[in-house]
């Protein structure tokens, strides 16, 4: 018999999973404690900075990780011990691989998820002034965080399930 | 310990310097390490420089650390030498598919430096 995902939803879409995926990736790589914020405390300005990881398989949608470039590259150094003075190349790898990790650590969380969705390899954008637009999405799980006061977002979006 | 030459495939430069200084953290302070961006390069670094141990990551695009692994043994690279895969790919799945490739251990990301430690020094003594 074929395995189907859409028996577990309700746990697949679980916001727990998230904030615990985020706990363990920044704690891990980073030596910090997330605190989970209400709302986003400011816009990401002056330039912001989005990594995307696809979700293939039984699973399909995407995991997105936002910030401030200064952010980024403030989370940059903390996971690599190095200094950045801009956004560069190796934050945007940086950044990239944190949503990457995000991305696997989040459908690790669900049994069953993990064996039947890929990952896509990381794709980061920046720039001003746009958005990221998915089309009737099954469910989305979205949460504003901070690291030692530095503000960033990480949204799960499904949008397709079998 | 004497020096360690090591291999680092993965597609993301900065995961490879954090691998290597988790690696420098283990105690393997005599490291030299040889880096590749995908499979298929990893392959191209071991046809001129021998190695002591190989960590490679799954998802890469060009050539995968799978496809990598099993490379190695169709064209006797490396034979002998420990692979291990350190990847976010941590399903039960991915983990036989790796093993059943010729890998020799398994790290998953997020890692720390003790994982790495307690992954690497037993197969480096072993080899």
């Amino acid at each position: 018999m074929g395995v189907s995902l859409r028996e577990s939803v309700e746990l697949i879409a679980d916001p727990r999973n998230l904030d615990a995926s985020v706990e363990e990736v920044f704690h891990t790589m980073m030596g910090g404690t997330c605190l989970r914020e209400k709302d986003p405390a400011v816009p990401y300005t002056p330039e912001s900075v989005t990594a995307v990881v696809g979700f293939g398989g039984l699973f399909s949608g995407a995991c997105v990780l936002r910030s401030s470039a200064e952010t980024a590259r403030l989370l940059a150094e903390r996971m690599t011990g190095m200094e950045f003075v801009e956004l560069d190349d190796t934050v945007r790898d940086a950044f990239g691989e944190i949503c990457n990790m995000l991305a696997g650590a989040w459908k690790g969380r669900v049994p069953n998820l993990a064996g039947h969705c890929g990952l896509s390899v990381p794709a980061v954008i920046t720039g001003r002034d746009y958005n990221i637009h998915v089309q009737s999405p099954e469910f989305r799980v979205h949460h504003f965080f901070s690291l030692d006061g530095a503000r960033f977002d990480v949204t799960i979006i499904c949008d397709g399930l079998r | 310990m004497s020096e360690i030459r090591t291999l680092i495939v993965d597609d993301s430069s900065v995961m490879r310097k954090i691998v290597e200084r988790a690696l420098r953290q283990a105690g393997l302070d005599t490291l030299v390490v040889h880096e590749a961006g995908s499979g298929a390069e990893g392959l191209e670094v071991l046809k001129d420089n021998a190695v002591d141990i190989i960590l490679s990551d799954i998802n890469m695009p060009v050539m995968d650390g799978i496809e990598f692994v099993r490379q190695l043994k169709a064209q006797n690279l490396a034979a002998g030498v420990p692979v291990i895969m350190i990847t976010t790919e941590s399903s039960e799945e991915h983990v036989k598919q790796a093993i059943q490739a010729g890998a020799a251990g398994y790290i998953r990301k997020p890692f720390t430096a003790e994982q790495v430690k307690e992954r690497v020094l037993p197969l480096l003594k072993a080899a």
